[in-house]
């Protein structure tokens, strides 16, 4: 059977860009199909790239990519009722981090790809995947293409994966992030910028919420579960505007979108490969959330090269069964290892006591050390009191506590 | 709050000619929670008074939501062939 490529990758988005440019370095044969009618267009993130993978893939991407803003100052907000605990943290001249516009970034990213030489088919979007002939041929709205090895890294949803019936999706393991860009004067030198981390202020819903400064602008959303959305005060068209509204953030409104999160954790994470087939980025669930750091743009442009490497390796075999070879590759990276020290945490913030019980705890006990009365009572046992309070045995938080840092 | 129609009109939309939301409605008459109502970003679902559903779907934001949100699986999902743009992302 003839094949139009070596590899076929579904989806211009990080991962699916990374893969590419890394096969075609490797001289492979690449087809790139992007549904959008340029890379980005179908893009929603909350807005902030850790950059160590990128500059792996692009040495000179500082120079050279549109970032917003260094992140310099994280600043976590937990509301409990009228009670709001606040801390933050600033690294003066940080660039781990940069707050970005997909729609600005992906173009970008792609066109770099193109001058390295990826064929990018755009306005191309998949109707239907099967396998034949020891390949998997994708039938699209241009046609009908075929490769012995195709690259799902059409996000969240797995197009590829989903067609042949490898996906099973639930409302737990998703996650909606809705956001708007706004208009704003930001009062920060250009090498500065802030993220803000919102927990609780919106009920019943469980995530939180999230403020980035661009350069002239702000990202403010939220990603929230799909299960927990029915059982929020609003509904998830109304939640951007209300949470806005109790954060206090005015402004020209730009662009209001929304997108679907994967939120499996390492031990949950949906099938990676298959034969003649592999997931990267989003399709394949990589998403981190240790309560302090949420990523996922560095897992895709990792996974995409660690992709586009496997991809040769899989070609020279011509073995197109023994795509196993990622998943070993992935495992020596630091996307997986990565994925895997989170879990502890992941698991903690899914408990239920995380959210509600323990912040509404924390802001008890540090209500009752600001007020000074006739009775007054040890720290130690105003803990242990407001623990019981909420039937929370020392025990649990000892082991909370342990899993946090673990 | 600004509405959701106005919010939405910021997008540039190129709507398929055939919708790519199809809703199974009988089943939504038995749904009395209709939680598709609550979780759609962009208001696609709308509840009718004879316990149906319309949908809006030249307003779909592409989350991918439409892949979970009905616990009855009344909602038939594809991505459309245009659809929506972002400026920003």
């Amino acid at each position: 059977m003839s094949f139009d490529a070596d590899v076929i990758i579904v989806g211009g988005g990080l991962s699916g860009l990374s893969a590419g440019i890394t096969a075609v370095r490797e001289g492979l044969n690449v087809i790139l199909l992007e549904r959008g009618d340029y890379s980005g267009a179908k893009n929603v993130s909350g807005g902030r790239m850790y950059i160590h993978a990128l500059k792996k893939l692009i040495p000179d991407a500082l120079e050279k990519a549109p970032l917003e803003r260094p992140i310099t100052k994280e600043t976590f907000e937990i509301f409990c009722g009228n009670r709001k605990i606040t801390f933050s943290f600033e690294e003066k001249d940080k660039k781990n981090s940069f707050s970005v516009l997909r729609a600005k970034f992906d173009r970008w990213l792609a066109s770099e790809a193109e001058n390295l030489g990826l064929l990018i088919s755009y306005s191309t979007l998949v109707l239907n995947a099967y396998r034949e002939g020891g390949g998997i041929t994708l039938e699209t709205n241009r046609g009908t293409l075929k490769a012995p090895l195709i690259i799902d890294a059409s996000g969240v949803t797995s197009v590829v994966f989903r067609m042949l019936g490898l996906r099973k999706f639930t409302p737990d393991k998703w996650m909606l992030g809705v956001k708007e860009i706004i208009k704003a004067d930001v009062n920060l030198p250009e090498n500065e910028g802030e993220v803000r981390t919102i927990v609780g202020e919106i009920k019943g819903v469980k995530g939180g919420g999230f403020v980035y400064t661009n350069k002239d602008t702000l990202s403010v959303g939220m990603a929230v579960t799909f299960d927990s959305l029915p059982k929020s005060e609003f509904p998830a068209k109304d939640l951007v505007e209300a949470f806005k509204e109790r954060i206090e953030i005015e402004g020209e409104i730009l662009e209001y979108s929304a997108h679907a999160i994967p939120y499996y954790g390492f031990k949950n994470l949906p099938p990676l490969y298959d034969k003649n087939l592999i997931a990267a980025g989003d399709s394949a669930g990589f998403l981190i959330n240790d309560g302090f750091t949420i990523r996922g743009m560095d897992l895709a442009i990792g996974s995409g090269m660690i992709a586009g490497l496997a991809s040769k390796k899989i070609v020279e075999s011509r073995n197109f069964s023994n795509t196993e070879i990622y998943y070993e590759m992935l495992k020596d990276s630091f996307v997986l290892k990565h994925l895997e020290l989170a879990y502890n945490r992941f698991e903690l913030i899914n408990s239920p006591s995380t959210f509600s019980t323990y912040p509404e705890i924390l802001c008890n006990v540090l209500s009752d050390m600001f007020t000074v009365e006739e009775n007054r009572d040890t720290l130690i046992n105003d803990v242990i009191y407001r623990l019981k309070e909420k039937g929370i045995p020392l025990s649990q938080v000892v082991r909370d506590l342990w899993k946090a840092v673990k | 709050m600004v509405p959701l129609l106005k919010r939405l009109g910021l997008n540039t939309y190129n709507v398929d000619k055939k919708p790519h939301i199809e809703v199974n409605t009988d089943i939504c008459i038995n749904c009395k929670d209709k939680p598709c109502t609550l979780s759609c970003p962009a208001g696609t679902y709308e509840a009718l008074p004879d316990g149906r559903i319309a949908v809006h779907y030249e307003r779909c934001l592409e989350c991918g939501g439409a892949l979970v949100i009905c616990p009855f699986g009344a909602i038939k999902f594809r991505f459309p062939e245009g659809g929506i743009s972002y400026r920003y992302g």
